[in-house]
């Protein structure tokens, strides 16, 4: 028996019909067509799926539906710009070799983003932290950790800070 | 096609408990980190899931003393809480090796604890402060040592309809504790945990609490080894004695994960490992 | 060689911006109209007689639009010794065992359905270790083979040897002999995305199929043979690789469930789609083969290695892949890694009722870099010489042949050995931190770096078509997996046709209009496609340069009349445009056309595309550019049964060192440094060569110490990311110092050797012999757990 659900997703209103017990992964893939976000395992031990709900990285693949009623969630492809211009974190992933096959990087991207919402300095171990629910097979993680902290100096440089890395 | 037909959001512990009361069968949610898994495995079906997500009355904390911590209340949120961090460092410590930050950001105290996994990251570092549990149905409440709330894997003694209210710690007392996990990569379910609290006149332990997990089929204190520290002097010779203590006083399995004999010897490393980080002054 | 523009360049990869926007599709992601959902029923027994399956409550479940057997589907045989069946009848050998599938109009239907089949076994005795499968009166897995011969034995008929020079004169050389027996478990290759096809049949028969593959047209050989079981003879199959969330190695050949998916859409007449979750992809996908190996290797009084006796055991598992042709790559590191004239090598590959396997990077050379490589740390250790200087005693050289009879062409080892020693500090920590317990370690790797060949072709081609804009379309039937691929094809075609790599575009692999080519494996994607792409794009040069010389001319005519128009005052310098507009007089560098030796004036140069418009568009005599070239590498097929022949067209080699610290309480082994040091002939693109080498570390790191697919009579323990362990970030955390070594090989596009594999291949050793230096316990069995080292150590303390 569907119930209706609204939210906003990526800024925009979303409201359709969904199974009690449906998961935030089918309804933004399935329901709304939103493929960027990915399941990798259905378990939440990957982070393949990683989404942003109330301005917190959690793993959609976890999040019942439902509990995303009224809330903002922002998934990948609500970090570029206008124009479907790359953000600033998602330049610094293409440029600094952070993608391989791809499949974890949208995951990856956004719990680097709620990172870098929160901290725009972060030393290399809060970094690790922040990734460690994202699991990638591809890359061995060096050139996503640089990916992001290349990302944080863009940042920094155009709030008018400085270098340095946290 | 899927068994459960309704997703309820209960604003109050009030209409929780009639939910609960007027559809038989139905589970109480929170994170969801753990259900939402053991459904989809098939291993848990629910005609209704009721979440307990937006009930205000669960996600207090008040330091007090006695602290008390809504079950409500989120992993993340725990970790930031700076009042807890003063009155309860060992738990926030822990809270830092609990998952992910995505499964921090959904899980709360209670889900963990309600879970009665055997390797809850959260009930050792509880239990050395000797925590009780509140819990509560439309019946009423009804108080009891943390200790008692496990009774076996993956069971606790919450009666249907029964939502665990709270976590109590009395006295969160001056003694200093620490926690220590091992897993096989960073993010893990424990091979063994153990949280050790002490409270030392000079060299002399004059109190000592030491818990573990996933070294036995529950969250457990370990009161053999609290006997052999209690009155000593901290020196090798009573660290060696609490050490074999603790190798025999754990009853851990062999499974998938890890042998039971590397299990009883990790029990005594991480022990010795944790009184002596607080003989150090808590650095491990 | 002149300065290139783009090749060794860190140009981003051309896939990149698409996957971190979201907007690359993957098979997870694709839907074709009208398409139904695939499931699969797996067996519940390792070994069982199948006595009955009932389909017919799910057949009534709403929305199950077919349900099909091995008792109602046409025999479809797998597998290079076609002992495998898409559905399987009267018999299941493993716990994957394939025994029914439906397909539904929702995934959620389709896994209820599979729920509502009922089958009944007999269960029957198995074997779940070659010892058992290989004792006197063991039940036999299979009793007949594809031709219906009777079998008597669980050893498989497939048998590489070798043996060269003396052995016993290399063992009376020997001042130390050391001997020992290894193993290395399953390791799963846990690709982020899951597997999963599409299979859609038009109304002719004819078949589509979008799959997670590495091997299109082999594929779509497979594919095609299918269809005739199927009583379809005659008609096509076309493979389409989707974007890949990883392979490697599980898309070296064809599954169960892609006949099953092609069953139900012949069945349905829908196209149908399965696809794997995490489970099943864990507990039902074929991950590498384990390997026990006994091994005994002797040297000289000053380490000069003197001879190698190999014998491999593997664990087949129930029906056969390609991991039954492990050993023609353990060759390699058998007979060429280091210097060593007595050599013996046999393998012997076993059926059991276990999960069988296949392949997975590096395909049998870790597993036998592990025991020389260990032995040799052993050797070392005796002889009283130091393990990196030893390395450096029998170290390859370029010019040298193998007693395989790899022609090794150019040879970086010396060089790697020399970087790994300086930037680990080797002189300064090998034997000096005991007290520490840290400790450092070595080993080296020799791989195929100009492909590998193991089929009668060995090529691929690619077709470059040009257009009216200059804009260049490449095909090319490989397949990107992550590795890189199109950003090297992309900096060569640019590089070699003289265009700027925005200009360049591959489009996507498709057996209907890429050319042939025999796969992604053995690091050849780069070798095989940049070299086609240099030839092609010779002979595209050659066409335009020729068919520029008519219309040039007139071209900038047309542009000087322009510029005297808009500055009268203009004078151009004098030079003969008409004599100069031979072929062999033009060109052509990013994109632009220009005659060797004129004045440097802009209206002498042209655009290029503007220069295939006018080729284009002049009536009668209009042409395009779209040249090809199949290249085949100047490697032989081996006789496998001597195990010798030259395979490849070019060695890669390389080191990896480490320096790790050993808690001794836990067992804990904590990773402080890593050196890889490979020999790769020419940087293609820095960034993705990087990438490759700190993901291939990685998932040696995952296979040293801590993965394994556990299993108890044939079930998998742990089908999960909770109890099958990866790498996190934090595994990662510590430094890595990636170098290469350039030494030109003469075979490569632009000097370059394959290096997909090597980041894993001495992974192992070079971390136990580390462990060795830091505590003093070799273990000889991966994974080298916490447990393991802890065991002993107290068996260490034990004896002293």
């Amino acid at each position: 028996m569907r119930v209706e659900l609204s939210f906003t997703v990526n800024g925009e209103p979303a409201e359709l019909r969904v199974e009690p017990d449906a998961r935030l992964v089918d309804v933004l893939r399935d329901g709304l067509g939103l493929l960027g976000t990915k399941e990798g395992c259905g378990n939440g031990e990957c982070g393949a799926c990683t989404v942003i709900v109330n301005g917190r990285a959690v793993c959609s693949c976890l999040t019942p539906a439902l509990e995303v009623e009224g809330v903002d969630v922002l998934t990948v492809e609500g970090l570029a710009g206008p124009g479907a211009e790359l953000s600033d974190l998602q330049q610094a992933f293409v440029e600094r070799g952070g993608i391989q096959c791809g499949f974890c990087t949208p995951g990856m991207v956004m719990s680097a983003h709620s990172l870098l919402q929160r901290n725009d300095s972060p030393s290399e171990g809060e970094i690790r932290n922040a990734l460690t629910g994202n699991l990638c097979r591809c890359t061995g993680y060096a050139q996503i950790i640089e990916s992001v902290q290349d990302a944080a100096s863009r940042l920094r440089a155009k709030a008018g800070k400085g270098g340095g890395r946290g | 096609m899927s068994s459960t037909l309704e997703y309820l959001r209960p604003r109050t512990l009030i209409e929780a408990w009639d939910l609960a009361a007027s559809r038989p069968g139905a589970r109480f949610i929170a994170g969801g980190t753990d259900l939402m898994v053991r459904m989809r495995e098939g291993k848990v079906q629910a005609p209704a899931l009721i979440s307990l997500r937006h009930i205000r009355e669960l996600t207090q904390i008040d330091v007090g003393p006695p602290l008390v911590l809504g079950a409500g209340v989120n992993v993340s949120d725990l970790q930031a809480n700076r009042d807890v961090a003063r009155v309860l460092p060992v738990l926030v410590e822990a809270t830092r090796t609990l998952g992910s930050v995505q499964i921090r950001n959904a899980a709360t105290i209670g889900g963990n604890l309600c879970n009665a996994s055997p390797c809850a990251d959260l009930a050792p570092p509880l239990l050395v402060h000797e925590a009780r549990v509140r819990l509560e149905s439309a019946a009423g409440m009804r108080e009891l040592p943390l200790e008692d709330f496990f009774v076996g894997p993956r069971a606790s003694v919450l009666a249907p309809g029964e939502v665990l209210r709270a976590i109590l710690v009395d006295a969160p007392t001056t003694a200093r504790a620490v926690f220590l996990k091992k897993g096989r990569v960073q993010m893990d379910i424990a091979l063994g945990s153990v949280a050790v609290l002490l409270e030392t006149k000079g060299l002399v332990c004059v109190r000592a609490r030491v818990a573990v997990g996933s070294l036995g089929p529950t969250p457990m204190r370990l009161r053999e080894v609290e006997k052999t520290l209690e009155g000593a002097t901290l020196d090798d010779g009573t660290i060696a004695l609490a050490r074999q203590a603790a190798e025999q006083d754990v009853r851990p399995i062999s499974d998938v994960r890890a042998s039971a004999d590397y299990r009883r010897h990790l029990a005594g490393a991480l022990l010795e490992r944790g009184v002596r980080a607080l003989m150090n002054g808590g650095r491990t | 060689m002149a300065d290139l523009r783009y090749v060794g360049k860190d140009l981003p990869r051309p896939d990149a911006a698409d996957k971190v926007a979201g907007r690359a599709y993957y098979i997870h992601d694709l839907v074709r109209p009208g398409m139904l959902w695939g499931k699969i029923k797996f067996s519940e027994h390792a070994s069982a007689r199948i006595a009955h399956v009932d389909t017919s409550r799910a057949a009534r479940l709403p929305g199950v639009r077919a349900v099909i057997t091995g008792y109602d589907t046409p025999e479809v045989r797998i597998g290079f010794l076609r002992d495998n069946f898409a559905l399987k009848r009267d018999r299941v050998r493993q716990f994957r065992d394939e025994v029914a599938a439906v397909a539904a109009t929702h995934p959620d239907i389709a896994a209820e359905a599979i729920d509502l089949i009922r089958v009944e076994y007999e269960p029957l005795p198995g074997v779940f270790t070659p010892e058992d499968a290989l004792a006197a009166g063991a039940p036999l897995v299979h009793e007949r083979d594809a031709d219906g011969r009777p079998v008597t034995t669980n050893l498989l008929p497939v048998t590489v040897k070798h043996r060269s020079g003396d052995l016993a004169a290399g063992e009376r050389a020997s001042k130390y002999i050391v001997e020992g027996e290894f193993s290395t478990p399953l390791i799963q290759q846990a690709c982020m995305g899951t597997a999963g096809c599409i299979a859609e049949m038009d109304t002719r028969g004819n078949l589509t199929m979008w799959a997670k593959t590495q091997i299109p047209f082999l594929a779509q050989r497979d594919f095609i043979r299918a269809l005739e079981a199927m009583g379809l003879p005659g008609r096509n199959a076309r493979v389409i690789v989707p974007t890949l969330g990883g392979a490697f190695g599980t898309g070296l050949d064809t599954h169960a469930y892609e006949y099953i998916a092609i069953l139900l859409a012949h069945r349905t007449g829908r196209p149908v789609k399965i696809l794997y979750d995490r489970e099943e992809e864990f507990a039902n996908l074929s991950p590498r083969q384990s390997a026990r190996t006994r091994i005994v290797q002797g040297c000289d009084a000053d380490g000069h290695i003197t001879f190698r006796r190999i014998e491999v055991v593997q664990d087949n598992g129930a029906y056969t892949s390609w991991g039954a042709t492990y050993p023609t790559v353990m060759l390699i590191p058998a007979t060429s890694l280091y210097k060593v004239q007595n050599v013996e090598f046999e393998a012997k590959i076993v059926y059991t009722n276990n999960t069988y396997a296949q392949a997975m990077r590096g395909y049998g050379n870790p597993e036998v870099t592990w025991p020389i490589e260990c032995t040799l740390d052993q050797l070392a250790e005796e002889a009283g010489i130091d393990p990196l200087e030893l390395r450096v005693r029998n170290k390859n050289e370029p010019g040298e042949t193998t007693p395989m009879g790899l022609q090794v062409t150019t040879c970086g080892l010396g060089e790697c050995l020399e970087l790994a020693k300086k930037k680990l500090d080797w002189e300064s920590k090998r034997g000096k931190q005991r007290h520490l317990r840290r400790g450092v370690g070595v080993a080296s790797l020799v791989h195929v770096g100009g492909s590998g060949r193991i089929y009668r072709s060995d090529g691929g081609g690619i077709i470059l078509k040009l257009d009216d804009f200059g804009n260049v379309n490449v095909s090319y039937g490989g397949v990107e997996m992550g590795q890189g691929l199109h950003a090297a094809l992309t900096a060569s075609v640019a590089e070699a046709l003289g265009v700027r790599p925005e200009k360049v575009a591959i489009n996507p692999t498709d057996t209907a209009t890429c050319p042939w080519d025999v796969g992604t494996h053995a690091s050849r994607g780069a070798f095989i496609a940049c070299n086609a792409a240099i030839r092609a794009s010779a002979k595209a040069r050659k066409k335009i340069f020729a068919l520029a010389a008519e219309v040039f001319a007139d071209e900038v005519k047309k542009n000087l009349q322009a510029l005297i128009k808009k500055s009268p005052s203009y004078a151009p310098p004098a030079y003969d445009v008409a004599a100069a507009c031979r072929a062999d007089g033009f060109e052509l560098a990013s994109g632009v056309l220009s005659l060797e030796g004129a004045p440097d004036e802009p209206w002498l140069k042209l655009d290029l595309g503007r220069v295939l418009r006018a080729i284009h568009f002049r009536g009668v005599a209009g042409q395009m550019v779209i040249e090809e070239a199949f290249y085949e590498p100047p490697s032989e097929l081996p006789d496998w049964s001597k195990g010798v022949g030259n395979m490849s067209a070019s060695y890669a080699y390389g080191v990896q060192a480490f320096e790790v610290e050993v808690d001794e309480d836990t067992g804990d082994v904590r990773i402080l440094h890593a050196v890889s040091a490979h020999d790769v002939g020419r940087v293609l693109n820095p960034q993705a060569l990087r990438g490759q080498v700190q993901g291939g570390l990685a998932q040696g790191v995952g296979y040293t110490l801590y993965e394994e697919v556990k299993t108890k009579d044939g079930r998998v323990l742990n089908p999960s990311f909770t109890d099958y362990k990866i790498p996190t970030v934090h595994e990662m955390a510590f430094p890595v110092d990636v170098c290469f070594v350039e030494t030109n090989d003469p075979a490569g596009p632009f000097g370059a050797k394959g290096v997909g594999e090597p980041g894993l291949v001495p992974t192992a050793p070079a971390i136990a012999s580390a462990i060795w230096d830091a505590v003093g316990v070799r273990i000889h069995d991966l994974p080298i757990t916490p447990e393991k080292i802890v065991r002993a150590l107290k068996e260490k303390k034990a004896k002293e």
